[in-house]
């Protein structure tokens, strides 16, 4: 039931968290949003949010604790399973406020522990929303098993680049491929559409670049419709860091950077597709 | 073959690419020693563009006929190089203009022949390289025969002028009638029919003499042509500030715009007109269509007596200026047109596929019809062995020809001259009656075609669908046009011995197939034959049967000299 009182009793709750602008949130999960449901981790680092869709792609939104300015959490971790598009239209219920110069609303989150439903409460100029998500039972997640010793190549570079690339790669193409290697092209996106073929480019010399380590030479599919939600993260972020293990398994991390000049991470991890011939177009 | 455009030349480069995206659905691609040339025509054939890019607009231009190794000869080497790409594909590469002009340093285009591929690469700030591999089609030249210095009315203004008045004209606006006087021009929308004065809102713009850099106007008349490819064709002139150049004559002729830039390209744009009822045969020229690059020429004409649907859209269509016999055709490829005229014919890329129903000989024909347009002279060379194989081409042998034209020669009365290959039934065929055989009957299947889904079948001007068969053999050489909605300017001109032939009545055009007949006509929506340009060849004796029907048996030429009195 929905008591606000009992929101304010910071003990009934296992977690409280405060922050004065709720589109620092908001905006993070929306570059995660491409399914309903989202599994929520709180530990006393922050929040991870994770989506996941066919097993085959996972992405994570982390915010951390520093964001907030107020953040308890009396357990060790919490974990349950919401709704993310209606947690989204919660957080965003004063509306989105794209121009930023709109006034923030400010947020407080409780959870008051295994089936409690996750309670928010929204204030803008003096309006308040009391707003109670049931919270479902969280379901394992993947566990891509992506640690840094297997990672092959690795590019951190700017996103201003990328973010065109994306936007213009061909629909009508069922995958996209990705090349990494030490030697040119050095790091290439193609796509094999009805049109014929489209191969982007990267040099390493580029200045958008800022680190390249790439050791061998790889290039995996991954399918289109598993990476196009990761488009949303581009276009938040500032810059992004490609991995690829020895699996192809492909890492994409974002660092975005929120209004008040805090950075979070967002992380996508995509199986790669096994093709058995090559697709050329 | 490989030319590399630099950045600051992208941007015209770019927005030639979306002027003809949205006249054609494929960007017709040649690189001829002249320059890159990327042509398109839309669907219905009444619209025809061409880019000409000089060598002094790329950094670097190969279009291949250079070739000497291995003895390959350049044409060999050109002939690999005759293609169309999907305006889809090409869009994909040019789609944000903005980008293009903020990131791109320079584009390399290039052919990949082992793989059949056209290869363009963006070379990007930043060390990025997009490099699209676009699937192509090999086709034959798309070609549009027209004449820019015989037209008696030229004006001359900056692209902005007319960009200003475009834009009073709704948005929904189809087409637009231009009207000529020496002491003032006028710009008003074209309503086709005028259903309840009360819903119709008319529009009317007044221009001066001396708004123009020139205005020439050597024949007063009104023509009517389509508005938004007008405005397709504005698009481009505003982004490179550069006057456009206006070239007509009358109704049913095509008109042309060109945009010119002295040394590094070149843009011309032939728009039909819609031919006008009281048309007089001043038509007959050749190019009755100006449009369409047919090059379908003559088996054109067979196939259009097919009837057949067959919706040449993608044939090329040639467009036979030619006028019975002149050979006007500027530019025309020589090809099929052979017919006894000599025709200009343009070659036309033209689709096989529209060509089902042309005959095998004439889709030889066609092929070879696509040659260097700069020499088509007129085909009166080839014609003869053309005209063979074509079939279309009535003069050739009359009663070959006749046959040829399959169809069409059915409903040409006249042996053999009355090749009318109108296989496009019924609208070309009203004027047809006697000759125009081969080309114009195809050109009228085009225009048919065309007309049909513009306009409920107007013509619009001038296919040129000169059967200039005729003349050698007998076979009268109508020029047909579409019937239909009188655009078509029609070649015609019969011959003598056209007048002689008896004509066919009923719809000469109409292929002998009725089917065919019913598609054209659907798709033609009854324009009336009265606009046919039936008496213009024929005299206006003719004229007055024929605007009776439409589609119908326009009379056309000599056509029962019975029925001419």
């Amino acid at each position: 039931m929905l008591s606000t009182q009992q929101a304010d009793d910071d003990s009934a709750n296992v977690f409280v968290a405060k922050l004065d602008n709720a589109r620092n949130v908001s905006n993070i999960l929306k570059a995660i949003h491409f399914k309903d449901t989202a599994t929520v981790f709180v530990t006393s680092q922050g929040l991870k949010v994770t989506v996941e869709d066919a097993k085959c792609v996972q992405a994570n939104a982390f915010i951390q604790a520093a964001v907030f300015h107020h953040f308890v959490l009396t357990q060790d971790q919490a974990t349950f399973k919401v709704n993310l598009s209606v947690l989204i239209e919660c957080l965003t219920i004063f509306g989105s406020g794209a121009g930023g110069s709109t006034a923030a609303a400010s947020l407080k989150m409780c959870y008051a522990g295994y089936g409690s439903p996750l309670v928010l409460m929204l204030e803008e100029d003096g309006v308040l929303t009391d707003c109670s998500l049931k919270t479902l039972e969280p379901d394992e997640v993947l566990d891509f098993d992506f640690c840094s010793t297997n990672v092959i190549n690795k590019i951190i570079m700017k996103s201003e680049c990328l973010k065109e690339v994306f936007n213009e790669l061909d629909t009508s193409s069922d995958i996209l491929q990705i090349l990494m290697s030490p030697d040119a092209p050095f790091l290439q996106l193609s796509t094999f559409g009805n049109a014929g073929s489209t191969h982007s480019s990267f040099s390493k010399e580029s200045d958008m670049v800022e680190a390249f380590q790439c050791t061998q030479t790889q290039s995996n599919r991954y399918k289109m419709q598993l990476l196009r939600p990761s488009s949303k993260a581009l276009a938040l972020s500032a810059r992004i860091s490609i991995r690829t293990d020895a699996r192809g398994f492909l890492s994409l991390q974002y660092m975005i950077r929120n209004d008040d000049g805090q950075v979070c991470f967002v992380e996508f991890f995509c199986a790669p597709d096994e093709e058995m011939e090559e697709p050329d177009h | 073959m490989k030319c590399v455009v630099p950045g600051v030349n992208l941007k015209v480069f770019g927005r030639a690419i979306h002027s003809l995206a949205k006249i054609g659905d494929e960007v017709y691609f040649e690189p001829l020693e002249q320059g890159l040339s990327l042509r398109t025509v839309n669907s219905s054939r009444s619209a025809y563009a061409c880019f000409l890019f000089f060598p002094s607009y790329f950094q670097h231009y190969d279009d291949g006929s250079r070739e000497d190794e291995a003895g390959r000869n350049s044409e060999e080497e050109e002939e690999g190089l005759r293609c169309k790409i999907t305006v889809k594909s090409i869009m994909a590469v040019f789609r944000s203009l903005s980008t293009i002009e903020k990131t791109v340093e320079k584009c390399k285009i290039s052919h990949n022949a082992r793989e059949a591929r056209l290869v363009f690469e963006l070379h990007c700030r930043h060390g990025i390289v997009k490099t699209h591999n676009l699937a192509y089609i090999e086709c034959e030249t798309l070609q549009a025969i027209f004449s820019k210095d015989m037209c008696p009315n030229k004006l001359s203004a900056p692209s902005k002028l007319f960009c200003d008045v475009v834009v009073n004209f709704q948005t929904t606006q189809e087409e637009i009638t231009l009207t000529v006087r020496p002491e003032s021009l006028s710009l008003k929308n074209y309503v086709e029919d005028e259903p309840d004065p009360n819903k119709v809102v008319h529009t009317e713009l007044n221009l001066a003499p001396e708004e123009f850099d020139l205005y020439q106007v050597g024949v007063d008349t009104d023509i009517t042509f389509c508005l938004k490819e007008l405005r397709a064709i504005l698009a481009f002139g505003e982004t490179t500030g550069l006057p456009i150049n206006i070239n007509f004559e009358s109704a049913g002729r095509p008109v042309t715009f060109c945009i010119d830039s002295d040394q590094t390209f070149e843009a011309n744009f032939v728009l039909a007109t819609l031919a006008d009822v009281d048309q007089s045969s001043s038509q007959m020229p050749a190019s009755q269509r100006s449009q369409q690059a047919a090059s379908t020429s003559q088996h054109h004409a067979k196939h259009a007596a097919n009837s057949k649907q067959h919706k040449a859209k993608d044939v090329s269509v040639k467009k036979e200026s030619k006028r019975k016999e002149s050979t006007k055709t500027d530019r025309h490829r020589d090809q099929e047109l052979n017919r006894n005229q000599p025709q200009p014919s343009s070659s036309a890329a033209n689709d096989v596929d529209n060509m089902a129903d042309i005959s095998a000989e004439e889709f030889a024909a066609a092929m070879e019809a696509e040659e260097d347009w700069e020499t088509e002279e007129q085909t009166e060379n080839n014609p003869q062995d053309r005209i063979t194989d074509q079939q279309t081409l009535q003069g050739a042998e009359t009663d070959d020809t006749t046959q040829k034209e399959g169809r069409v020669t059915e409903t040409n009365t006249s042996p053999g001259e009355t090749k009318r290959k109108e296989g496009r039934v019924t609208e070309t065929d009203t004027n047809l009656q006697g000759g125009w055989l081969g080309k114009s009957l195809h050109e009228e299947r085009e225009v048919e075609e065309e007309e049909g889904e513009e306009e409920e079948g107007r013509n619009r001007g001038g296919l040129k669908l000169n059967g200039a068969e005729g003349r050698s053999s007998s076979s009268p050489v109508i020029p047909v046009q579409c019937p239909s909605s009188g655009k078509s300017s029609l070649l015609l001109f019969a011959d003598e011995d056209i007048w002689s032939k008896p004509k066919r009545e009923g719809p000469c055009l109409q292929p002998l197939d009725d089917d065919d007949n019913d598609d054209l006509d659907e798709t033609i929506p009854g324009t009336p034959p009265a606009k046919k340009f039936r008496s213009l060849f024929f005299g206006s004796s003719q004229k007055a049967s024929q605007s009776t029907q439409p589609q119908q048996n326009n009379t056309v030429l000599a056509a029962e000299t019975d029925e001419e009195d």
